[in-house]
């Protein structure tokens, strides 16, 4: 009889012989990878061990707060960063083809790697599912469905469409509904001091975040096209852990360090490129980023999800505070701010990004199942033009699917871009 | 020309003489997207609330080069026909945070004809129910509301939203009670017909559509009712279906259509709104509690179990549940509606389309093997 698989020790093995084999390959040179690869390592591993005790595991979406499931003994899985390990890993495709089933085809990959692994029998049930109401309806049309469908606890914390005065402290109503279901789930209430404490160590990375935000607009940009991607799984899944905090002190003095001796990830003269990825990138070949450094020296020098510019929370003594300053958080972390609202919530980050990484060229690594963003693409690829003189190249792609568009596929876009667009 | 012919006319085009009209005598025409716009605070404004269309929209080259071919068709027609000029008659157009095709509609038509309609307004419509949300809702309702006033220079009062909210409950009133006759083993009325009428009834003064529905009962109750079919169909699924010559596809099989779980039918009238109290919380209460679309997602059972009400009420024998291609709410509630109506014993057919008709042939085959899937 087969040995039945599980999504999070599939995930949490191959992320240990990843961080090995980087230990092992790069570990001299590039020290930062194996500390990234290390932490998400050690975080699915602790992912395992709370399920191997019993502990409750809790499935969230990218924007809900990881630190008040932290403050409640409540493991979080981003399911966004489990189906993109997945996908990683070139496991995604099976539970593609299972959700396909029955969902639509359309449906993003991202929701129906989760769904496709549930109904597989391959996750482990969680205690409860939370996700935002934003940014799009692919998550509307699963998440609710599958947890009707398990018959698990779920919540959607609701958000208005527009971020105006009054919207964080809506959002923050929600969170502390939110608060009272995972009261239940856990066993006890929330304890204050705790969240506190948690709450410090979120402010303690964050601060980092920011600062080494500014470090990686330098030219030549500090930052390896690799880290500007993967960084954003560990945010999400890790926020308000010591080991998140540590991780990002580290992370900004090595790159203080690489800024004041003007040394980049690339050497100044091979950096011919600043790239900024305005959407996700193809979560299934992040080697497509060494590839465009070492082809055209074009670094990727930020990316949409790795655009974490929005302020900590300023008052964590209070529980009202925190919650106050989690909900605008929310309201403004990467993929939900450029994708959930207005078209110009999209169009002002960017262009951002663009002028403040100095950027030639712009990637639009269109996910198929984006709707919203594709529909108001024409609109922000002209504007990046118009007033940036900045370019962009639309790739019609799944982010976690090869099959639909492959690497080689994306390289040979990326060739004629160079040889036409930007002919350098 | 008899009531039913004059409904009929008014549902085949998005522009028609009794709009012609309302804006001779220089009163305002607005159009919105969706059942979660309240129509009334429209209406008590004195503003004629038109339900957006694109009928018989067969080209969307020009929409195709803002919108993506991953977009649903609905909205690209919808853009087709702003930007071929078909909705200048409207004075404003209303949205809803209902789906992200519909919102980014908006995003683009702000962007390229922002000074085409006086009134350009979004409502940020809950995804669930509870007290905050009622309460927030209420709020984008007085905003809306504020918007009219000030776009159009007029005065809502609540006495004049409490009367918007009667001939509102009046028609919902009179669609019901024409819903009613098709529970009968001979209706009176077409699946498509009824569509025709239910899509007119958005698309004219409702006091006229109160006159005519009242002389169509008339009509029907002299009429012979439709027997000889070979199956009792109700239609679920997505929103844009607003034609009822995809009904007719199928009716023309066989499958008589006499009940529906869809924006442009039950959904919007299935539920009166209170009259009495605060009548912008109670449009909140009501707009939000009626049956429901996908996109709210605290009543996924309940969307199934609103159609094993009707299975039963109107003695359904297969369900069809269509939704337009790259709409996700709809496609994830293929998921449970196919687990609760194989757990009924309700046969069911999904089907895929595009905004316009298209691929006849296909629906017939797909139709005659869902009938004779049934013994039928």
């Amino acid at each position: 009889m087969a040995v039945k698989s599980n999504v999070l020790r599939d995930v949490s093995d191959s992320l240990c012989f990843v961080s090995d084999m980087v230990g092992t390959r790069f570990g001299d040179k590039h020290p930062e990878w194996s500390w990234i690869y290390g932490l998400l390592a050690e975080y699915f591993k602790e992912v395992c061990r709370a399920e191997d005790d019993g502990k409750p595991i809790a499935w969230i979406n990218f924007g809900i707060p990881s630190e008040l499931f932290y403050a409640m003994d409540i493991v979080p899985v981003v399911a966004d960063v489990l189906s993109g390990s997945l996908a990683s890993i070139g496991k995604a495709t099976k539970y593609i083809d299972i959700a396909e089933q029955y969902v639509p085809d359309y449906l993003c990959a991202n929701n129906k790697i989760i769904l496709g692994a549930a109904l597989a029998g391959d996750a482990p049930p969680p205690a409860i599912f939370v996700h935002p109401a934003n940014p799009c309806d692919s998550n509307l049309a699963t998440y609710p469905v599958l947890a009707e469908h398990f018959d698990f606890p779920y919540f959607c914390v609701d958000m208005p469409y527009f971020r105006t005065g009054s919207s964080a402290s809506f959002v923050a109503t929600e969170l502390k509904k939110l608060v009272t279901s995972l009261e239940r789930i856990a066993g006890h209430r929330l304890d204050i001091d705790r969240l506190k404490d948690v709450m410090q160590h979120s402010n303690r990375a964050h601060e980092n975040i920011l600062k080494i935000s500014e470090l990686r607009q330098a030219v030549p940009c500090p930052y390896s096209s690799l880290e500007a991607i993967s960084e954003y799984g560990l945010v999400l899944s890790l926020a308000g852990t010591p080991q998140l905090a540590d991780y990002f002190e580290r992370r900004y003095e090595f790159t203080m360090d690489r800024v004041d001796r003007g040394e980049g990830h690339l050497p100044r003269e091979k950096e011919k490129h600043r790239l900024v990825w305005i959407y996700g990138a193809p979560t299934f070949d992040f080697s497509i980023l060494m590839w465009l450094e070492k082809e055209y020296g074009a670094v990727s020098v930020a990316n949409m999800n790795n655009n974490f510019v929005m302020t900590p929370v300023h008052d964590i003594s209070t529980y009202d505070g925190i919650m106050l300053g989690l909900a605008e958080k929310l309201t403004l972390l990467p993929m939900t701010r450029e994708c959930g609202g207005p078209w110009e919530n999209w169009l002002d980050a960017t262009m951002e990004l663009i002028r403040g990484y100095k950027a030639d060229a712009a990637v639009f690594a269109g996910h198929v199942a984006c709707k919203s963003n594709w529909a108001v693409m024409k609109l922000v690829k002209d504007k990046l033009y118009d007033e940036l003189g900045v370019p962009t190249l639309i790739l019609e792609m799944d982010l976690f699917d090869p099959r639909i568009t492959s690497s080689d596929s994306i390289k040979a876009q990326f060739d004629k871009f160079f040889a036409t667009i930007l002919h350098k | 020309m008899g009531a039913f012919e004059e409904l009929a006319a008014v549902s085949e085009d998005i522009h028609n003489p009794l709009i012609a009209d309302w804006k001779a005598s220089g009163k305002k025409v607005v159009g919105f997207f969706c059942s979660y716009v309240p129509e009334e605070i429209l209406l008590a404004a004195g503003i004629l609330p038109i339900r957006l269309r694109a009928p018989d929209c067969s080209d969307i080259s020009a929409a195709d080069t803002y919108m993506s071919h991953l977009n649903c068709t609905f909205m690209r027609s919808c853009l087709q026909f702003v930007l071929e000029g078909k909705y200048r008659f409207l004075d404003g157009l209303v949205f809803t945070n209902s789906c992200d095709h519909v919102r980014r509609l908006f995003d683009i038509l702000r962007e390229v004809r922002p000074a085409d309609y006086p009134l350009l307004h979004m409502i940020s419509v809950p995804h669930k129910v509870d007290d905050d949300l009622i309460a927030w809702y209420r709020g984008e309702l007085l905003e809306f509301k504020q918007a009219v006033e000030r776009c159009f220079d007029v005065n809502v009062s609540d006495d004049a939203l409490h009367a918007a909210i009667e001939m509102c409950n009046e028609t919902r009133a009179s669609l019901k009670k024409l819903y009613d006759l098709r529970k009968a083993d001979a209706p009176p009325i077409s699946g498509a017909q009824t569509l025709a009428v239910t899509v007119a009834g958005s698309s004219m003064p409702r006091d006229r559509f109160n006159e005519l529905t009242s002389e169509l009962f008339d009509e029907l109750s002299r009429q012979e009712g439709i027997s000889g079919y070979r199956a009792r169909l109700m239609m679920a699924g997505s929103g844009g279906c607003d034609d009822p010559q995809y009904f007719k596809v199928m009716e023309d099989m066989g499958g008589l259509i006499v009940a529906d779980s869809l924006c442009f039918g039950s959904r919007y009238f299935w539920m009166p709104v209170e009259t009495d109290g605060d009548p912008l919380l109670e449009l909140a209460k009501s707009y939000l509690i009626r049956p429901s679309c996908p996109r709210m997602v605290d009543s996924v059972s309940e969307r199934c179990d609103f159609v094993k009400q009707m299975v039963i009420e109107f003695k359904v024998d297969g369900v069809v549940f269509q939704r337009i291609r790259y709409c996700d709410l709809w496609g994830g509630q293929m998921l449970p509606m196919r687990e609760s109506l194989k757990r009924w014993g309700i046969p069911l057919i999904c089907l895929e389309r595009e905004y316009a008709l298209g691929g006849i042939g296909q629906l017939r085959t797909r139709i005659q093997a869902f009938l004779e899937s049934m013994g039928r």
